[in-house]
């Protein structure tokens, strides 16, 4: 295969098939020191770029750690900080179960004016139906929208998309959060705390299996 | 490293054998760590000749960065922009936000300072899941002695008690911040039970999880909770270049470098909580690595500098199922969710060569010996083992689709199907086993400074177990946290400066070391930055 052709944030670089655009930028000897974190896995959504394909009229968003280059290829990293918050919320003041599901319209207003224009759902590079979830969280389905949103990596690209600040990304996590922090109770876990509560797991420091073998038997394993 | 067996050839033999028979070491597993394991590897080593630790040996390239020069002189931070805190958090993974998070809820007005975005971190990445002794049929006590006998009775027993006894608590306390686990099979999530796998060299069921990325399961629940909370204010893009002393010697924060405008910041802070992680991007012996792109032990430079002790410094573990090839996807982890489910290892004669669920040290170690002995596969220039993915798909038809998402994904990118193609693999660079010495409420040997996570060492001795890094950094994040809040409180240094400097380039000058090697290194070697060229920008 030959060597793609492509142009970055206004470098134009050639990179070998089959590698990324991280990758690719790296190669051609451009600084890496932001729009990265993992660096390949595809889930920490810090890579968040803009991808023009020759012949296409759309640009398309994508995660440059799991593009790989292509001949003809436009590419600009979109750069949006984590650090705002637009919606903040205390996650153990919204109360019991029955107003906490009442309170995301208070801490989402903007939820309720979802214009359906698909945006959301366009931006995510994980395919996630967003508009789905937001219009799920609006009408306090809590757990089927949380569920939706199971492989968001927070690259809030879906925040920049949408045109009333409903802040997707956010009230996704919001939903997923209250879920596991209202309902899950495992018995297994409670039963275990209370014995700790109640001093009955000591640990002998200097029991036998804390000791090492002698050294033949480290052998023997 | 030596040639293999060509990759058809290599293909039909697998072909033929499949499934292979099972087959056990044929060497003591002494011999096998000390011929093979990539520590034990001597001439890559050197003594280390100054600070806290001399005398001890360690990975040339960490010695060379330990005994390296400040990026840093005293003029640099005259005119700087200068914050205040409470408590200053270096490095903003899951450890770093747990501490932040503990600190500012106990009171303390707390600055997360970060190199790349918040939550950006091997935390996010760690897919199998996070270790707690929950199940009737486990015990405190015998997560205690997993894990001390996985770190081959090298860890401190203080702190892997304080590690098993914060187990059950830390999961509660990640519900309550909205982490969500799996559960047992047909369980509620009221008054179920949690779904538990056996992690490598366990003695009962205690690896809790979220499908297969339960890191970024806690990472999300984690971040979000760090941006909502009031009393943190987040600096990303901000690595630490030097830590702050005083006339004491206590530390007072530390100088980070503003890489958008490409000049200094001073943040001062009563507490310091080194959170920053691991080192696998110095690519130590030529490996590929799993970790994310920031991994340069920074940390380990910058407290060793002010004079913190570190332990086990030399270990490192080496995770035995990287992609070895396709080229670009070198490194990256294949799940031991893989050999847990039943997946075996098969060299390029078609055999197996050992049991795949023995701690990571031994697998990776006996992969090297058949790579090294010449049985392994070589494609593209590329060689390594095969995992047999089409045999356990064969023998549980349908795992892949519902049990091993992650490896079916990397598989597609990597262009073959696993159902049909065995992966390739090799070990690759995964974990900072030492690291900071610490006590189990978090202090370094350096009043005033703090460290949890990966950065620390102590917990593992020479091999982690599976499931005990995230455990460590919820853990330990919480104690670090509280005990910054609580110190922040009591004393708050004074006459503020670089002042151990002068005593550190003494230490280096005597023994002729080149004070034209700087550090930390901020990013790897093929980042194309150069940090000493990039503050010069804002001056």
């Amino acid at each position: 295969m030959a060597t793609a052709r492509l142009v970055i944030d206004g470098h134009p670089i050639e990179g070998e098939p089959g590698t990324s655009l991280l990758q690719a930028w790296v190669a051609a000897g451009l600084p890496l020191t932001e729009n990265v974190g993992c660096m390949g896995q595809g889930v920490c959504g810090a890579c968040r770029v803009l991808v023009r394909r020759p012949g296409e009229r759309l640009a398309q968003t994508g995660l440059a750690c799991e593009t790989l280059v292509e001949d003809g290829l436009q590419v600009a990293f979109i750069n949006l900080s984590r650090g705002s918050r637009p919606h903040p919320y205390d996650l153990h003041a919204l109360g019991d179960s029955w107003d906490a599901i009442a309170r995301i319209d208070e801490l989402f207003p903007e939820a309720e004016r979802c214009r359906h224009c698909g945006g959301c759902d366009s931006a995510c590079p994980k395919g996630i139906q967003v508009q789905q979830m937001v219009n799920l969280a609006a009408v306090g389905q809590t757990y089927a929208a949380a569920e939706l949103f199971d492989d968001c990596v927070q690259c809030n690209l879906c925040v920049a998309a949408c045109p009333e600040h409903i802040d997707p990304a956010h009230l996704g996590q919001l939903v997923r959060r209250m879920t596991a922090a209202m309902t899950l109770r495992p018995s297994d876990l409670i039963m275990r705390l209370h014995e700790l509560e109640a001093g009955e797991q000591p640990i002998d420091l200097d029991a036998p299996g804390a000791r090492p073998p002698a050294p033949d038997a480290e052998d023997a394993r | 490293m030596s040639t293999g067996i060509g990759f058809d050839q290599a293909l039909t033999a697998w072909r033929e054998a499949a499934p292979a028979d099972s087959r056990q070491l044929d060497l003591p597993v002494k011999e096998l760590l000390d011929r093979f394991h990539p520590d034990r590897k001597r001439g890559a080593r050197s003594k280390l000749v100054i600070g806290p630790n001399a005398g001890e040996a360690c990975p040339s390239a960490l010695t060379r960065l330990l005994q390296s020069d400040s990026l840093l002189q005293d003029v640099d931070i005259a005119g700087a922009p200068t914050l205040e805190a409470d408590v200053l958090v270096i490095g903003g993974g899951g450890a770093g936000c747990i501490a932040a998070l503990t600190a500012a809820r106990a009171g303390a007005r707390v600055l997360v300072a970060t190199k790349l975005g918040l939550g950006d971190s091997n935390t996010v990445m760690a897919e199998g899941g996070i270790q707690a002794a929950v199940g009737a049929d486990d015990s405190l006590q015998r997560h205690f002695e997993d894990t001390l006998r996985a770190g081959h009775f090298k860890a401190d027993k203080e702190l892997v008690a304080a590690l098993v006894s914060g187990g059950p608590s830390a999961i509660r306390w990640l519900i309550r911040e909205g982490m969500n686990f799996d559960l047992a099979e047909g369980s509620q999530r009221m008054g179920g039970t949690l779904l538990r796998k056996t992690p490598g060299g366990a003695s009962a069921a205690r690896l809790l999880s979220y499908r297969d990325f339960t890191g970024l399961e806690l990472m999300r629940a984690v971040r979000e909770g760090t941006l909502m909370q009031s009393n943190i204010t987040i600096l990303e893009r901000h690595p630490a270049l030097e830590l702050l002393s005083d006339d004491r010697g206590r530390c007072a924060g530390a100088v980070l470098h503003d890489l958008a405008r490409g000049r200094a910041v001073v943040a001062r802070s009563a507490v310091t909580v080194l959170t920053t992680g691991g080192s696998g991007r110095l690519h130590l012996a030529g490996f590929p690595t799993s970790n994310h792109y920031g991994a340069t032990a920074d940390g380990l430079v910058l407290a060793y500098r002010l004079g913190a002790r570190l332990r086990d410094v030399g270990s490192f573990q080496y995770h035995p199922t990287g992609i070895a090839w396709p080229g670009p996807l070198e490194g990256q982890l294949v799940s031991e969710a893989a050999r847990s489910s039943g997946a075996v290892l098969v060299n390029g004669l078609g055999q197996r060569f050992v049991d795949e669920l023995q701690p990571r040290d031994i697998v990776a170690s006996a992969i090297l010996r058949e790579i090294a002995e010449g049985r392994g596969v070589a494609r593209d220039g590329k060689v390594g083992v095969f995992l047999d993915t089409p045999s356990l798909e064969r023998a549980k038809p349908g795992i892949l689709a519902r049990e091993l998402v992650t490896l079916r994904n990397l598989a597609r990118r990597a262009g073959f199907d696993p159902a049909e193609e065995p992966f390739m693999i090799r070990p690759t660079l995964h974990y900072q086993n030492g690291g900071v010495e610490i006590n189990a409420a978090g202090h370094t040997t350096v009043p005033g400074l703090l460290a949890a996570g990966e950065v620390t060492g102590g917990l593992h001795g020479r091999n982690r177990m599976m499931g005990n890094a995230l455990l460590e950094l919820v853990v330990f994040g919480r104690l670090a946290g509280a005990s910054a809040a609580a110190d922040a409180r009591r004393e708050r240094p004074r006459n503020v400066g670089l002042t151990h400097l002068a005593d550190w380039r003494r230490a280096m000058e005597s023994q002729r070391l080149p004070l034209d090697r700087k550090a930390p290194l901020l990013f790897p070697s093929y980042s194309n930055f150069d940090p000493v060229r990039d503050r010069r920008r804002g001056a």
